[in-house]
């Protein structure tokens, strides 16, 4: 199994659509990615998350360190989520806390505006 | 030919202990009983006849299977091959993208990398990514490409072994220094309680992770047990675990507990990681002294199964705080738990339900795990067997090891046991102070 990235601009936010698994063998190019995006001044970012099959504990360090990145340049990370089993993954961690959560991409640009 | 070729960006490191042994044809034999299996991987037709042309008179007997894509000669790359012949200019499978891709699905096979005069330069880079060697087309002819496949495996073998040597002492210092730091003795004199632990690294050295657990029993009698999970796997993670385990049990000595002690703790923690991408979960039970009562913090961490005769269930739906490390001034609530006098309660990491149930991207998660265990413990395991069992069965599902390293503790109260001992009855350790708010 592998990760597919694509990002696009959205309402002024740029979404980072992410599928397949998220594990240590997969979470390096993700960080690359949202690395990428800070190093080009992007810093308000949705990161998709309907079409991710797994998620570890390295991902989670991943988007945590996504969204410390952007708060170094008072930006946002956002996720968006309905999949109960990866919802799971954050309450357990306590990151339900840390990362606003959405239903639907349209619902993370809306809120926030 | 493919005039440029995609790097190495989406390979990542991933050796597959699948055997896929190397068919042994002794050098000093060349008339060995059974022909050599060469899988030639070649797109262009005329190329192909070439290289069968040319190894039809080899003094070897050699078979040759011909496949024209990458995705073909991972159907026909089977145990019987004993040397591939990879074309980089594949439709499937630009540069040394093939290269790689072969290597991790079958990494016990040697491989020469074949390249045109224009991309000769492409050689030495597929032999520094894992090739035993590289032939350019124009200038193969039938005893140069017969010696270069029995070259090819020989080196194969000869690095196969030096890496098992090298990997299989490795694998022992390491794991003698992961008993020492990350898998304590636990500190615990209650006759009454009885704690079995299990530490599983995963499947490949290269995650070695950072779980880690502990113990103690303080001078009020009450019961503290810990287990946790520095994210990532890696030598730095396993080296962070034993920190932050040392750094626990010190501060239950120093007399802290609860959420006094997870402030403290995530600290100490901000301070020694490599990182601030790195966080760990922790869950933490304190069993009060009468084995009847309990709080259990979770920083992040799945949450424990009590065990008692009327069933399983999680002690608690969510976290009572976020992991350790994510942010400043983290804060930990607690649930209380009412054991009963027949208990057990089971602690792991996440290992344990991170591995696959089917084909899918399904994994077993704690629901998973709730009637794996009811099933283990109405078929009679206790103990270790129960841990083991578990283990093995989750391991059964993944089907085979699971890449993440797994702990799980098992603390049972067995209410026929004498109960601990009235205050005083036990030595107190260096630095224990003894109950401070214990009134029950």
């Amino acid at each position: 199994m592998d990760l597919s990235l694509s990002t696009r601009t959205e309402g002024g936010r740029t979404i980072v659509e992410v599928g397949g698994e998220i594990d240590v063998y997969t979470a390096p190019k993700l960080r690359e990615q949202l690395v990428e995006l800070v190093n080009e001044g992007q810093f308000h970012l949705i990161v998709d998350m309907e079409a991710v099959d797994f998620l570890d504990s390295t991902g989670l360090g991943v988007l945590v360190g996504g969204l410390k990145r952007v708060r170094a340049h008072e930006g946002s990370l956002q996720l968006v989520c309905t999949q109960e089993r990866i919802l799971k993954i954050f309450r357990i961690t306590g990151l339900t806390k840390v990362f606003p959560i959405h239903p639907s991409v349209a619902v993370a640009i809306a809120s926030s505006d | 030919m493919r005039p440029a070729y995609g790097g190495d960006g989406g390979a990542v490191e991933r050796t597959d202990y699948r055997a896929v042994p190397v068919p042994a044809p002794s050098a000093s034999d060349p008339a060995a009983a059974y022909p050599l299996r060469v899988l030639l991987i070649e797109d262009d037709a005329g190329d192909a006849f070439l290289v069968e042309e040319l190894l039809a008179d080899s003094p070897d007997p050699m078979e040759i299977v011909w496949a024209r894509s990458m995705a073909e000669a991972m159907v026909k790359l089977g145990e019987d091959i004993g040397c591939v012949l990879l074309d980089l200019g594949l439709p499937d499978a630009e540069g040394l993208n093939g290269l790689h891709r072969l290597l991790l699905f079958a990494p016990r096979t040697a491989v020469i990398v074949l390249t045109g005069l224009s991309d000769a330069h492409r050689g030495s880079a597929a032999v520094a990514a894992g090739a035993q060697d590289y032939l350019v087309k124009q200038e193969i002819d039938g005893s140069l490409l017969s010696r270069a496949i029995r070259y090819a495996l020989e080196r194969k073998r000869a690095d196969e072994s030096q890496r098992r040597l090298v990997e299989s002492e490795l694998r022992a210092q390491e794991n003698a220094r992961l008993e020492r730091g990350l898998l304590p003795a636990p500190i615990l004199r209650d006759p009454s309680l009885d704690f079995r632990a299990r530490y599983r690294p995963g499947r490949q050295r290269a995650l070695l992770g950072g779980d880690l657990y502990d113990a103690v029993q303080t001078a009020d009698g009450r019961v503290h047990v810990m287990i946790g999970d520095v994210c990532g796997h890696g030598p730095d993670e396993a080296a962070l675990g034993v920190n932050l385990r040392i750094a626990w049990r010190s501060l239950i000595f120093a007399g802290l507990t609860g959420g006094e002690l997870l402030t403290t703790l995530e600290r100490i923690f901000e301070h020694e990681r490599r990182s601030d991408e790195m966080f760990a979960t922790l869950c933490m039970t304190i069993i009060e002294p009468d084995r009847r009562r309990g709080r259990v913090y979770l920083a992040g961490h799945p949450a424990p199964l009590l065990l008692t005769p009327k069933g399983i269930a999680p002690l608690s739906e969510s976290a009572t705080g976020p992991a350790l490390g994510l942010f400043p001034d983290g804060r930990w609530s607690h649930e209380s738990m009412e054991l009963g006098t027949d208990w057990s309660l089971l602690l792991y990491t996440d290992g344990l339900i991170e591995g696959r149930i089917g084909p899918g991207p399904e994994r077993l998660g704690t629901d998973g795990l709730l009637p794996l265990i009811g099933r283990l413990l109405a078929a009679g395991h206790s103990g270790y067997d129960l841990i083991d069992s578990a283990v093995a069965a989750v391991e059964d599902l993944h089907g085979g090891s699971l890449n993440d390293d797994v702990a799980v503790l098992l603390l049972r109260h067995d209410p026929e046991r004498p109960l601990y001992g009235v205050q005083g009855e036990h030595p107190v350790l260096p630095g224990q102070t003894t109950g401070e708010d214990d009134t029950a």
